[in-house]
């Protein structure tokens, strides 16, 4: 029997989770106040390196600390955990009752993480404004924007698939805080949040350049310095779109095997 | 006292022992943390070789100090971080009502606590000692467990007089969340790159510069002449945190005394 499928409920639940998110008031103003002192960092951090040795042709320092700075506020966006509530109802035993509600159970997870996201990502406007108190950052073309912003919304998905892959796994095991405090940490360095790929030695950046990471913060920034121009575009989004494949049939995978094994175990 | 808190670590390993794959798991995290910043700096530093005259080969020094006297506080003291919460919770009337002093009781609260950080931070000092160069003579092996002592109680007296404050304040999260976050990026460079009201933070108001900064340049001869101080105040460590700790040791007991419950 297939139900006709109504959006009303999804925006319900996507509504509830920017209400739930705001009343952690305490962490959203450590999250803003912890990427000033980030920015102010960076800055300082770049300044003096650029100071004394020589300049790379294709970063100068403007270049760097607006990838930087930028690189800080797509964190805000991509360091969220959307699909965590996944694991807490794995956690709770409340993942029973969710398969027997008349809701796309995934669905309801990507709503829930939607909202969060979208309440995040909110602040990405007061953020920008204390970090341009601090530096200055470039604004390219309107073309090279809507790039960016494209590959940008290429990387959330990456990051998305990611998430669920891992809160998947506590289907079979329940400690994953661990885990993904490890792929969190790896993230922020092999996807180039922290020092921008192009300055990794040879032999390392052919390694980071073949992981899913490099899709999530690496492409989108390298196309806002414009080191990545306009003719390489369909390419590093092609192979963000590949990640996105790859990632999201794992995590279908993964869903249904873990999904059957609930419905077996809780019978 | 010196049972107990023989009893209370012989409970932290049959716990770790208990929950062997969450061990391994938080223990592989502790090498990605600290691994993952020594990789940041060996790879900015491969493109940029000197920051102020420090190369890779001093700031892995400069990590290495660091976190070797961070993993001592972390393995002897961590539980002093948990006090807002447990006053929060109403869980640190508990220790109130015990024939131990407080502190101690705080202290040796058993938990899963194990020495692999601190394992892993002996053994990258070992190696970022060799690979700096830094001359190992009889003064370098008597002077660096000073200092390393020296920069864990500086931790552990910035740690106790947040915790403390916790008695007032029901939320202390937010600083202690900004000077943990000074203290772990902002270590990890030599402080000559900031601006003059971030290192006279660094130095006088939340001294971590004693941790690792003063030291490092000391042992490797360094001359920023960073505030007109001649490098052997990097030997001050030792003296700077024994007097931190003091100081939030007698801001603890005046903060117990008006403690009186958040009212559970």
């Amino acid at each position: 029997m297939r139900r006709r499928f109504r959006l009303e409920p999804y925006v319900e639940f996507a509504k509830r989770a920017i209400a739930r998110e705001a009343t952690y008031r305490f962490n959203v103003f450590t999250g803003l106040g912890s990427l000033v002192v980030r920015v102010y960092l960076l800055r300082t951090v770049w300044t003096a390196l650029y100071a004394h040795n020589a300049a790379p042709r294709e970063l100068p320092l403007h270049a760097i600390v607006t990838y930087s700075t930028v690189a800080l506020l797509m964190g805000l966006v991509l360091d969220i955990d959307q699909t965590r509530a996944l694991y807490d109802r794995l956690h709770d035993g409340s993942i029973a009752t969710d398969f027997m509600k008349p809701i796309n159970v995934p669905l309801y997870f990507f709503a829930d993480g939607t909202g969060e996201v979208l309440f995040h990502g909110a602040l990405l406007v007061p953020a920008l404004g204390f970090a341009l108190l601090l530096v200055h950052v470039d604004v390219p073309s309107l073309g090279v924007l809507a790039a960016f912003a494209v590959s940008f919304l290429l990387g959330y998905f990456v990051g998305f698939f990611l998430n669920f892959i891992l809160n998947c796994s506590a289907f079979w095991t329940l400690e994953i805080s661990a885990v993904q405090m490890i792929v969190t940490w790896l993230t922020d360095l092999l996807g180039g949040q922290l020092v921008p790929l192009v300055f990794f030695p040879a032999a390392l950046a052919g390694v980071v350049y073949a992981l899913p990471f490099a899709a999530m913060f690496s492409t989108p920034l390298l196309i806002y310095v414009g080191v990545i121009g306009p003719e390489r575009y369909f390419d590093v989004m092609a192979s963000q779109l590949a990640w996105i494949v790859v990632l999201g049939t794992v995590s279908t995978l993964l869903w249904r095997a873990g999904a059957r094994r609930v419905v077996v175990q809780g019978g | 006292m010196f049972g107990l808190y023989r009893q209370y670590w012989r409970i932290n390993v049959l716990t770790t022992l208990e929950y062997r794959a969450n061990f391994i798991l938080w223990s592989l995290f502790t090498v990605v943390y600290h691994g993952s910043a020594i990789a940041a700096l060996y790879i900015v530093l491969h493109e940029f070789p000197s920051m102020n005259g420090w190369t890779f080969r001093d700031m892995a020094f400069l990590y290495a100090l660091w976190m070797l006297a961070h993993a001592l506080q972390n393995t002897l003291f961590s539980n002093v971080d948990d006090v807002p919460e447990r006053i929060r919770e109403g869980d640190f009337d508990r220790v109130l009502i015990r024939p131990v002093d407080p502190l101690f009781s705080v202290i040796a609260t058993p938990g899963q606590i194990f020495p692999d950080e601190l394992i892993l931070a002996a053994s990258f000092f070992a190696l970022a000692t060799v690979y700096s160069g830094v001359r190992v003579d009889a003064a370098f092996v008597l002077l660096v467990p000073l200092v390393v002592a020296g920069g864990a109680l500086i931790d552990l007296g910035i740690n106790l007089g947040i915790a403390t404050l916790a008695f007032w304040f029901v939320r202390v999260d937010a600083l202690r969340w900004v000077v943990l976050q000074l203290e772990q990026e902002f270590t990890r460079y030599p402080i000559v790159i900031y601006s003059r009201g971030v290192r006279f933070l660094l130095t006088f108001v939340i001294p971590f510069a004693f941790m690792n900064y003063f030291p490092a340049a000391y042992f490797l001869d360094k001359h920023d002449g960073t505030f007109l101080l001649p490098p052997q105040v990097g030997l001050l460590s030792p003296l700077i945190g024994t007097a931190l700790v003091l100081a939030a040791y007698a801001f603890w007991r005046f903060g117990l005394r008006r403690y009186q419950g958040v009212g559970h």
